[in-house]
Parts: C-alpha cells; structure tokens; sequence
C-alpha cells in the first residue's frame, strides 16, 4: 500500500508571477504544472527525458520539466508555452512556426517552442547547424523537422536584437 | 483537368487553421481534459507472452483504498471483437496471448490507489511455451496461438490454418517457363523488423456514464465513428447515445485507429457515475501498441539481356501478433505492390499472415508499403545489376504506361510512373560523380486512394461566420484544419481564416470513415465539397432576389454576394442568413465510387485487389557510408509523388517531408525488440526515432495528373510518400559500398557486416 507524503507549500515563480501550491514533493515540476497548476500546455511524451515534448525554460535555459522535481524550481523564473506571448502579440518563435506550418500534430510543438525561444533569445541569427545542435534533443514524428528549422530561422531574422546583426 | 474556382483558394499555400492554437500551446489533446471528481484508471497486464488463466480473484483489489471499479473478465460481455476472425475478447478468459495484454482495469480516486489495487488483483497463470517468430509459428507440431481456431467465425476470403490466419495470392502467366527463358535470374531474402507508430501523445482517454444510459467518452482517435459504433456494439448500448468526443491527436501514423485507452475506461465507467480518465505512461504505451508488422520475403525474378522483366515470384510471411486485428491489410497490400509498377508477363505473388504471442499489428502509415517496397526495389536493383544495367534505365524501361494492366487486371490510366522517376534521379543529381564512400539509390511504387463515407454540415449564419461540421479528425496531416477550410472557402469565395471547425464530435451525425488509407482528404474533402455547393446554391438563389441581378453575374466574393464587376452592388453573406432568418446549411455525403474492375481469376482470397485513383511515388537517396564502422548518413532524400493535383500544396509538403524521415527510421535505425517477456524497447531511449541529426535535406516534388475520381482530381496523399524512401536509401547504400543488408533497420552493424561479408566473399 502507498502512503502519499505529506504535501509541501511551494511559492513558483512562473511566467513572471508568482503562484501558490501545496503539492507532493515528490511530484515533477512536470506534474505540478499540468495537474496541479492547470498549465497543460506543456505536454507529456515520455516522463523520462527523451522526448523534449516537456521543455520550459527556467532562469531562460531549456530544461526537461518531467525530470525535474517542482521543489527545486522554487526561487527560479519557469517560463512555459503559455508565458511566450505578450498579451495578444505572440513571440517571434510562435508567428514563425504558425507562418511555416511547423506545427503538424502540434504535440512536441510546445517543447520546441521553448528550446526554440531560448536559442533566439540568447543567439543573433544562428546558422543552421546551431539550430540543429540545439533541438537534437527534442522528438517529432511529423514534420522531418524541415520546418521547424526554417521557423526558428524566420524567428531568430524577427527577433528585435535580430536585425542589429549581419 | 481538376476544376478549379474563379478564386485562387485551393492549390494555393496557405497557414492551416488549427496553426495559432498549436503554436500558442492551447490546443487540447485528451490529457489535457481533467474533470474535476474523475476517478483515475490503471490496467493490470499480462507479464507471460502465453499462459493458461487459471483463476483471477479480485476480492482483495475491491477493498484497496479508493477503488471503485474493476473490470475484468467476469463482469464485461463474453463477445468476441470483429476484425474478419472473431478472435479477440476484450478480456482474455482461457488464454492470455502476449506479454501487456490487459487482463483487468481498476478505477480508484487516485492514479496511486488505482496502481496499488491493479497489483492486488490475483491471477493464476500456468505458463506456456510462447510462438515468437513466424519460423516457430509455421514449425510442424507449433504450439497453437489459438487452440480453437477451427470454431472462430470468419468473413468470406479469410484463409485460417492453425498458426495462419490469412493468405492472399495473385498469378499471372507461367512463371516457371518464363525465368526458364530469362538470361538472368536473381533470388533475394528479406528480414523486415517490426516498428511503432512513433506518435508522440500516449493514449488516453476519459469517459462517462450519462443519466440516459448513454456514454460519452473524450478521446484521440483517429477514427471515432468507427470506435463509436464497435463499443456501444460490444456493450449494447444505442450508438445514438454514445457520444465520442475527439481532441486533436498527438500524431497517430495508424497507431490510434482501433480503441486501447477507450475500451478500458468506458469498460468502468459503466459501472460508476463519475468520469474515469485513463492515461498512458510511454512505457504502457509501448505494451499496447499496434505495430508495423514485422516479417520476411523471398522474391526471384528474371529479364531478359535487353532489359526486359519476364517473370517474378514473391511469397512475403508477415507476423501480425495475438490477434488478427487490422493485419490482413499489410498482407493484400504486400502482394499488390510486389511486383509493381513493372511491366511483367508471368507473376506468382502471395502474402502469408502468421499468428505469434506478440502484440497485435496493426494499419502503420503505409501498412505493408515500407516493407514490401523495400523488399521488392532492392531486388529489382540486384538483378538490374546481374544485367549489368543502370538501375534508373531498368526501371524506366519497365515501368508501367498508360493503358498498361496491374498484376491483378486492372485497366492503368493516368500512370505517372515515368514522370516521378525522372523528377527524383534529376533531383538527386544521378548523374553526378561522387566521392568514394558516396552513393545513390531509386525506389518507385504504387498507392491507392482510399474513398470512405463521409457526411459533412456547411452552415453560414447571419453574423456572417461560416462553420464546418466534419467527422474527419485532426491527426496532424492538415486534411481537417488545412484542406477542407480551403474547400469551403473556394465555393463559398471566403476567407479561409474565417471558417469555424468542428470536427470528429459524434454529436454532430457527420459520420466519417476516419484518418486512414490516405483517405481523409479525399473522402471528407468530397463530403464537404457537396456541402459547401449546396450552400452556395442556396446563397446564390437568395442574392439573385436580393441583388435583383441574374445569378449568372452573381459572384461569391470576400464574404459577399455581389454583382460581377460592381463590387458596390452586393451583399454580405451573413446579411442573407439573416435575411433567411435561418443559417443557410447545406449537406454533403460521399459518393459511392465502386472499384475499378479486375481479373478475378488472377487472385486468390484477395479483398484488394484493384485500386480506385491509383498515384505513383519515386524516392531517390544520396548516401554516405563510413565501411569500418557501417555508418550511414543520409544526405538527401528526394521524393517526386502524383498526388493529382495538390488541393493544399503546404499540407503534401509536409506529408512527404514527414514521410521521408519516419521512412529513414524505418530504414535505418527503428526495431521494435521482442525476448521472452515481450517487447524490450518501449520507450524512446531505445526504440529510436529519427533525430533532427538524422534527418537529411528533403526535396519535395508534386507531379500533378488528375485522378478523375477525388474531389479536384486528387489522390490520396499520405501514405505513399514513406514507402519508397528507404528502399532508396538500401539501394544508396549498396551503390556507395557495394554491399547492403536485405534487413531493415538497416543498423550500422548490419551494414558494416554486409560490406565485410561482400569482402570475404572476394578474397
């Protein structure tokens, strides 16, 4: 028989607000986001750290959310999908992937949206084989990835520190 | 020529509806739903390939904390589910048949409880010696999968034999004299492994017993009509009050056609009045997955020295698991593509399907296209080479041309065959001299549309908003959320943005056949085609009183009805619902388009064996193989198809591009793993996908040849383009190393020994 810990009171500081939740502290920052916090948009694909389809970005550096536990998330800033646009005007990385039908099944789309986001984010316009190197770790079965490339190329032009460079 | 509108909607690139939501995370998938009072469901499964039940108790699992239900056995109907054989039971009662076969479902307040109460059921199990290869099936003596076979009852053109449970044969001419007269003759085997759809999404599904004695149930099909009907069947319910809701689908690839998640939660949720929700973890979804068949092939085929074909034989044995399930498609569709698209006098083709204690196999992307293309274009470059002949030059001067007749008989118009081979070799550069290590390869093949029923609603309503009401789900292709809004809004002369979608909600009565056989487009475009024609019929009739105009000088414009050439005379379109005090709705079916006709003396037990608006696809591969380590890296793949004519240019881009490189983890690196306790690699960290590392640069080329028979002129699109591309790559691989393994995945160990055996063998 399973006997559930006791639940512990966590303040997380997502997509620049801070929230309360008193949750297990065994539960990955995966779990807290998707069960506990309403956030589905980050999705499941495995649970082991092998798909990318969980990417947030915390303290702007992608990481695997199903791999992490939500305790260790505290005192950090956690950006997820739901975090990329401003009000109504969607970040660079989502215009591009909508614009280039990068998205198919859309499943692994938000992964690769954050692993994407923080690649523009930190890069002035990164060669392809920057791009390649930094979603090899995040699975898609429809694309061929071919237009998740050119969508965070388009991005990486888009971005406002973009056009100071070349 | 496809008929095209006055407006430039169709055939032109345009981002697909359902992009924003998914590039803004707000696309729901089933997962997503969590019902606040849902019970959690967990599944108790076989951990024996084979074993007699002896007895299962769960008197100890109802006490758990928290449980509220279990189904098993004992309290679900004794009827056998229908896929041609009435093999299957929900849950097994004598026989568990493969290592992860549900044996009982438990429904508990938390996922934890449900996990602990699954454990506490207990089953007595006498262990058998399980049937894991086709070899062990088909030994003299083999232990039977199915001890009853003899008493299952099964669909005319089922062939049953102990361990066989199906068998399709196509003949032509006399193939014995014909290889006596050919002045080569070359023989191959081949080994294809088994492999996973690959859809990201875990099933899952939630489902609930409404006051009515109905049932709803959230899902991710990519059939839920079908679904619909074959559970309120099972369990006696009224289908009209079974109501299935579908999200979008994380990816399918013919994984999520028949029910998994479904059937357990629906299985408790009648027996509660709260919704229980069903997740799967990657690794459950491994358990209950329904493969790519794995299997084997031996072809022998000869020419004459001017290049000519003149006979072929091919006997393919595919490993379809426990169950028949949706197998006996790989197998008809094997012997169909074995032989083409080639120009040969004499064949005898035929496909065996084999029952083994694995999982049950299933409809893949493609079912049979990857394996029997493979097979068959390796072997056609073999003996190109026995010739000494270039490959493209063998096949161009055997491929079919107009007028021609399939294997089977069938009356061939339209072929492109040609046309595709010449796009890819130009595409890849053929021609070209390469650095040693480097090599090309060619494949060609044949597809098939695939026409199902659908039903579509087209309603404009008097805010001037334009819905659309499709029992087509949205798997990720871009039929549902890219061609049919372009559709309606080439008829009804709108901006496609502006259409509202519904889609795959029972609720609606637009039955739809489902996502399968590159069927969706095809079906449910023709389906809301007739909607949207009848819609606009009615919008024209009414401006012709409102505008005072003749409808001939009416046109349907940016939302308007207007008078052509005086945009100031017009009216909106929503100004006309509302005129009508009604939406204007119009309705749309498919039309039964019967088969095109065949020999049937030529076939044996077929089902298949002619193909409505057949399309032709060529991949051609560059390659570069590293011989000490047998590493293969594929450079580029390029994929010239007939898709008839393209209704959404950006949605058979991606179809080819996507299809390309789940062709190349086909080829290169897929393998589902089977040891005596069944499948080994459920997960992603060792049942391997294509990487973006993996993945080459793919050249997308649309040869255009109107079917005459889909809406448009078009063809069914999405399977054909993971057929032929890693035949290309095998082809690639021989030419840049002179050696290639006829096993897929072809694995750089697979691949380093080849070209070592091909050394050997010189010394």
């Amino acid at each position: 028989m399973t006997v559930a810990p006791p639940k512990t009171l966590l303040t997380l500081r997502i997509n620049g607000q801070d929230v309360e939740c008193a949750c297990n502290p065994n539960k990955t920052l995966l779990e807290v986001l998707r069960e506990d916090l309403g956030l589905t948009g980050t999705k499941h694909g495995c649970e082991m750290g092998h798909c990318g389809a969980c990417t947030v970005l915390i303290d702007d550096e992608p990481i695997l959310s199903c791999l992490a536990l939500a305790v260790e998330a505290e005192g950090h800033a956690i950006r997820t999908v739901e975090g990329l646009a401003d009000g109504p005007r969607l970040h660079p990385i989502q215009q591009a992937f909508a614009e280039c039908g990068a998205a198919q099944c859309g499943y692994c789309t938000p992964g690769f949206l954050m692993t994407g986001a923080a690649l523009v984010e930190q890069q002035r316009a990164p060669s392809e084989a920057v791009i390649r190197e930094a979603i090899a770790g995040n699975l898609c079965r429809c694309t061929g990835y071919t237009k998740i490339v050119e969508a965070i190329a388009l991005a990486a032009k888009r971005m406002p520190h973009g056009s100071k460079d070349v | 020529m496809p008929e095209r509108s006055g407006s430039a909607t169709i055939g032109s690139k345009l981002p697909r509806l359902d992009s924003p939501a998914k590039a803004q995370g707000q696309a729901v998938y089933v997962a997503d739903l969590q019902p606040q009072d849902a019970l959690a469901a967990a599944l108790l499964r076989s951990p024996h390939p084979f074993a007699r039940i002896v007895s299962i108790d769960i008197g100890d699992a109802k006490q758990m904390p928290g449980v509220r239900a279990i189904a098993y056995s004992g309290n679900t109907p004794a009827k056998s589910l229908d896929f041609g054989i009435k093999d299957q039971l929900l849950f097994p009662r004598d026989l568990v048949r493969y290592a992860g076969e549900p044996v009982a479902a438990i429904a508990a307040e938390t996922e934890d409880q449900a996990r602990a109460a699954a454990t506490a059921v207990k089953v007595a199990y006498e262990p058998l010696a399980p049937v894991l290869s086709i070899e062990e099936a088909l030994a003299p003596g083999a232990p039977l999968v199915h001890p009853d076979w003899q008493s299952y009852e099964k669909g005319a053109n089922r062939v049953t034999d102990r361990n066989i449970c199906g068998l399709n044969r196509i003949r032509r001419g006399d193939v014995t004299a014909a290889l006596a007269r050919a002045d080569a003759v070359v023989e191959s085997s081949f080994i294809f492994s088994a492999g996973a759809p690959g859809y990201l999404e875990p099933r899952a599904a939630i489902a609930l017993r409404e006051p009515d004695g109905g049932l709803t149930v959230w899902c991710g099909s990519q059939s839920p009509y079908g679904n619909r009907d074959d559970l309120a069947d099972f369990f006696g319910l009224d289908p009209q009050r079974v109501r299935f809701i579908n999200q979008f689908v994380g990816g399918g690839f013919g994984g999520k056609i028949l029910m998994a998640a479904e059937w357990y939660a629906a299985a408790l949720a009648l027996q509660c009045d709260r919704p229980v929700r069903l997740v799967f973890s990657r690794h459950e979804d491994g358990l209950n997955l329904f493969p790519r068949h794995g299997g084997k092939a031996t072809f022998r085929s000869g020419a004459s020295k001017e290049g000519r074909l003149l006979g072929m034989e091919a006997a393919f044995f595919f490993d379809t698991g426990a169950y028949v399930g949706y197998g006996a498609g790989t197998a008809l569709i094997a012997t169909m593509l074995a032989s083409a698209p080639y120009r040969i006098p004499a064949v005898d083709l035929s496909a065996t399907l084999v029952y083994t204690n694995k999982q049950v196999a299933g409809s893949v992307r493609a079912p049979g296209g990857p394996q029997a293309t493979f097979a068959k274009e390796l072997h056609i470059d073999e003996l190109a080479l026995a010739l000494g002949m270039d490959p493209l030059e063998f096949r161009l001067r055997n491929a079919w041309q107009d007028g021609d007749r399939s294997p089977t008989g069938q009356l061939l118009e339209g072929v492109r065959v040609k046309e595709t081979l010449e796009e890819a070799a130009r595409a890849i550069g053929w021609e070209a001299r390469r650095a040693p290590g480097r090599g090309v390869g060619i494949a060609c093949s044949w597809w098939f549309s695939a026409c199902g029923r659908s039903e579509a609603r087209v309603e404009v309503r008097d805010d001037g908003s334009v819905h659309v009401h499709s029992g087509n789900p949205e798997v990720g292709t871009g039929s549902a959320a890219g061609a049919l809004p372009l559709i309606v809004a080439d008829r009804l002369g709108i901006d496609p943005t502006a259409i509202v979608l519904t889609l795959g909600d029972t609720a609606t009565q637009t039955y739809d056949g489902g996502v399968g056989g590159s069927a969706s487009t095809f079906s449910a475009g023709q389906a809301v085609k007739a909607a949207a024609e009848d819609v606009r019929r009615q919008l024209l009739e009414r401006a012709e009183e409102a505008l005072e105009a003749r409808r001939d000088d009416i046109e349907l414009r940016e939302g308007r009805a207007q008078v052509r050439g005086a945009a100031d005379h017009g009216i909106p379109i929503g100004e006309l619902a509302a005129q009508a005090g009604t939406p204007i709705a119009g309705r749309g079916v498919t039309e039964e388009i019967s088969d095109p006709e065949f020999d049937a003396s030529l076939v044996q037990s077929h089902d298949f064996a002619s193909w409505l608006a057949p399309s032709f696809v060529t991949s051609a591969a560059e390659v570069e193989v590293d011989a000490s380590t047998g590493r293969v890296v594929v450079h580029k793949i390029a994929t010239a198809q007939d898709v008839g004519f393209a209704v959404n240019p950006a949605g058979v881009v991606g179809q080819i591009e996507g299809g390309a490189v789940q062709a190349l983890g086909y080829g290169l690196c897929e393998e589902l793993q089977f040891g005596p306790a069944g499948i080994i690699n459920t997960g992603f960290h060792d049942y391997l996908l294509p990487t973006i590392i993996d993945a080459p640069k793919v050249e997308a080329i649309m040869v255009e040849s109107p079917s005459g028979a889909g809406p448009f002129g078009m063809k069914g699109v999405g399977e054909p383009p993971v057929t032929t591309p890693a035949a290309a790559i095998g082809n690639a691989i021989r030419n840049a190393a002179g050696a290639v393994p006829y096993t897929v995945p072809m694995t750089p160990e697979r691949v380093w020994r080849a070209v070592k055996d091909r050394r050997d063998s010189r010394i």
